[in-house]
């Protein structure tokens, strides 16, 4: 991650065109066919959080007259661009470009900050029908009218790349960029499922945030696919030695939501101190991009091909977040999940609608046992570290009774 | 008699403690305001605990602390959450029943339970104290009366207002605010308990609404909320003389646990059920 950064502000120096771009819907398979780095607002506003500074940049944007209520995410990033770019891993560049797909309610309205600050042109990238029900619909009446539709778009965004760099635009090499997503989509989905082990070999709200963030960050490129084989190796070794993501494995559990990036450590340590290990999570699904879902471009028609994977993976993706109990009961079974915590954001409203009701709904119709928290992305004013701790300490409470009646 | 042990409660606003012996009976009990300093408090309620059952420290085979300040019961030999303490001492008060709500100082536990007091499925309210115990202390206040009389005054009321908050901090302005368009008293009252009351139903409605239900904490002693309650749930609502001490209970249940268990108990595990 630190090369991504030089990277990134090695183009800001040299002039080059960086593009601001998001983690569900980055068009990276495009982008990086032009060579134009990719800046992960979300990605970089974290870091901050990690850092312990998310809350200089939200005072910033607040200061300015930013709501409290709007997401986290957002208000360090316009502090940020308030107060000079300066980002404690380094000097974050001015956008050329922004690729806003609608896979969230506030990446447009993001997207307008920057145009008004720096006017650089958004392309916003329309996915139809991704909210419903039918996570099968790639195989509807209707998939083929909405991948001419989203083809058209990615016509339009090459066009775009053109201008911008002045490079034609070269299919061979973005079939060379899309072999490496297929193979980071492999390599990545290969990664989860050796969580399915005991112990759990890495912890998804840990280790798997890593891996997630490199996925990303290195999307079609031979770094990005040479570090998930390094990494799956290390897990493979890990297994193979019985070494778990934690000293002692007694609870192995799914998180739904994303994580709390301002109390990050703390908020692993309420369950790493009961032997509570995440061995899988949703957000290395959705915040994957779409590479869970299993991502194989045809090269023989890569534009075709390129939006037929971004309908369909974007499609699974919301599914999942919106409908996402089958996909629960389904990770529950495989990868021997012992209960569910679901963690609502404070200012994400996208990523926590519904998550009381899917808890309930698992507990009644799986027998699932499940813990619902509250905090948030970046905002330290939102965690409360007693009301925390007594939830989870309620619910590890509650699981090993169950554990104990389950082995009389 | 037989083996003394106890539980100590340490709660937002109050610290309960409570000696049981192997029976098991209550011995003692006894109950402070917390105030800043926990530990203190802890340490005063136990020993005031001890006093009323009239038997010593050294007598007491095992301690468990539970409540917010649970961390802070220094001489205990583990914690446990309020959550599985209420739940197990309501089993103790009430064997029959299934759900639990606790209305405490800053929290609201709505608390499914299993035959021998395990918590099958618990929900609280959000890390905002309003519709919570904390929200009648705020209606005392306002309008100067002691906590213990605002039950019997709201009851007299026959033409309750619609409170539109449950927010702590604006209960007291809305209060005041009915008072001055010349509503009376016991509604204005009256509408403070039915806003608690239907936030708290809501609640109990996550984990499920069956008899019997068991109502605990400083609130249970309120009377009109425990009638509102039954209307709004319809079923009878168990409250017991102890409730209010039903954390300590609970903790002291998982205290004799422990004692009979022996100090091969795990820190935290070994002592539940």
């Amino acid at each position: 991650m630190e090369q991504w950064w030089q990277g990134l502000e090695a183009a800001e120096e040299e002039g080059r065109p960086v593009a601001n771009v998001f983690v569900m819907g980055s068009l990276a398979e495009i982008l990086a066919s032009f060579d134009i780095p990719m800046s992960f607002p979300e990605i970089t506003s974290l870091q901050t959080a990690v850092r312990g500074k998310s809350m200089d940049y939200l005072t910033a944007a607040e200061d300015y007259g930013y709501s409290p209520d709007i997401c986290g995410y957002v208000k360090v990033d316009v502090g940020l661009h308030l107060t000079g770019r300066d980002h404690p891993n380094g000097k974050l560049p001015k956008p050329s470009l922004v690729v806003s797909p609608n896979t969230c309610n506030t990446y447009i309205k993001w997207s307008e900050i920057w145009e008004r600050i720096y006017g650089c042109p958004v392309y916003v990238l329309d996915l139809p029908g991704w909210r419903g029900t039918a996570a099968g619909r790639a195989d509807g009446e209707d998939f083929e009218r909405d991948r001419a539709y989203v083809e058209g778009q990615l016509r339009e965004l090459i066009a775009l790349c053109e201008r911008l760099t002045g490079t034609p635009f070269d299919i061979d090499r973005l079939r060379d960029v899309m072999a490496e997503v297929n193979e980071l989509s492999d390599l990545y989905q290969q990664l989860i499922a050796e969580n399915r082990h005991h112990p759990a070999p890495f912890d998804a709200m840990l280790e798997g945030l890593n891996y997630m963030g490199i996925a990303n960050a290195y999307r079609g490129t031979p770094e990005g696919s040479a570090f998930m084989r390094v990494a799956l190796e290390e897990l493979r070794e890990r297994v193979r030695l019985g070494i778990g993501a934690i000293p002692e494995e007694k609870y192995r559990l799914l998180l739904i939501g994303t994580a709390c990036y301002s109390h990050f450590r703390r908020f692993l340590e309420l369950f790493h101190g009961w032997g509570g290990v995440f061995a899988h999570s949703e957000y290395m699904s959705f915040g994957g991009g779409g590479i869970d879902k299993g991502i194989a471009y045809d090269l023989d028609r890569p534009l075709e091909s390129l939006a037929e994977q971004i309908l369909s993976s974007s499609q699974k993706c919301f599914s999942g977040i919106f409908f996402s109990q089958d996909w629960q009961a389904d990770v529950v079974r495989k990868w021997d999940i012992d209960g569910i915590c679901y963690h609502g954001i404070k200012s994400c409203r996208t990523v926590s609608t519904g998550l009381p009701d899917t808890r309930e709904w698992q507990m009644r119709e799986h027998d699932i046992p499940g813990l619902f928290i509250q905090s948030d992305l970046v905002d330290a004013r939102l965690w409360s570290d007693a009301q925390m701790k007594n939830r989870v300490d309620a619910f590890f409470e509650a699981l090993a009774s169950r554990k104990a009646q389950a082995r009389r | 008699m037989g083996m003394l042990v106890a539980g100590v409660d340490v709660g937002s606003t109050q610290t309960k403690a409570l000696v049981m012996d192997s029976e098991p009976r209550i011995l003692g009990r006894s109950l402070i305001e917390t105030g800043a300093r926990l530990t203190e408090a802890a340490n005063e309620a136990f020993r005031l605990a001890l006093a009323d059952a009239g038997v010593e420290e050294k007598d007491v085979a095992a301690v468990i602390g539970t409540g917010y300040g649970r961390y802070r019961v220094e001489f205990g030999d583990a914690q446990v959450t309020e959550i599985s303490c209420h739940a197990r001492g309501a089993v103790f008060l009430f064997p029959d029943t299934t759900s639990v709500l606790d209305v405490g100082g800053q929290d609201t536990k709505a608390i499914r339970v299993g035959e021998a007091g395990q918590v099958l499925d618990f929900c609280m309210n959000d890390k905002c104290s309003a519709g919570t115990g904390r929200f009648l202390g705020a209606a005392s206040q306002a309008l100067e009366i002691p906590l213990g009389e605002l039950g019997p005054l709201a009851l007299t009321a026959k033409n309750p207002v619609k409170m539109t908050t449950t927010c702590t901090v604006f209960a007291e302005s809305e209060i005041l605010g009915w008072l001055a368009l010349g509503r009376k008293l016991e509604d204005v009252l009256m509408g403070v308990h039915v806003a608690i009351a239907s936030r708290s139903i809501s609640l109990l409605r996550r984990v499920g609404i069956e008899p019997e239900i068991t109502f605990t904490g400083g609130v249970a002693r309120n009377t009109a909320m425990v009638q509102l309650l039954e209307e709004l749930t319809g079923c009878p609502i168990n409250v017991s003389e102890e409730s209010h001490y039903c954390g300590a209970i609970g903790a002291a249940l998982f205290a004799l646990d422990r004692a009979l268990a022996g100090a091969a108990a795990d820190a935290r595990g070994g002592v539940l059920p």
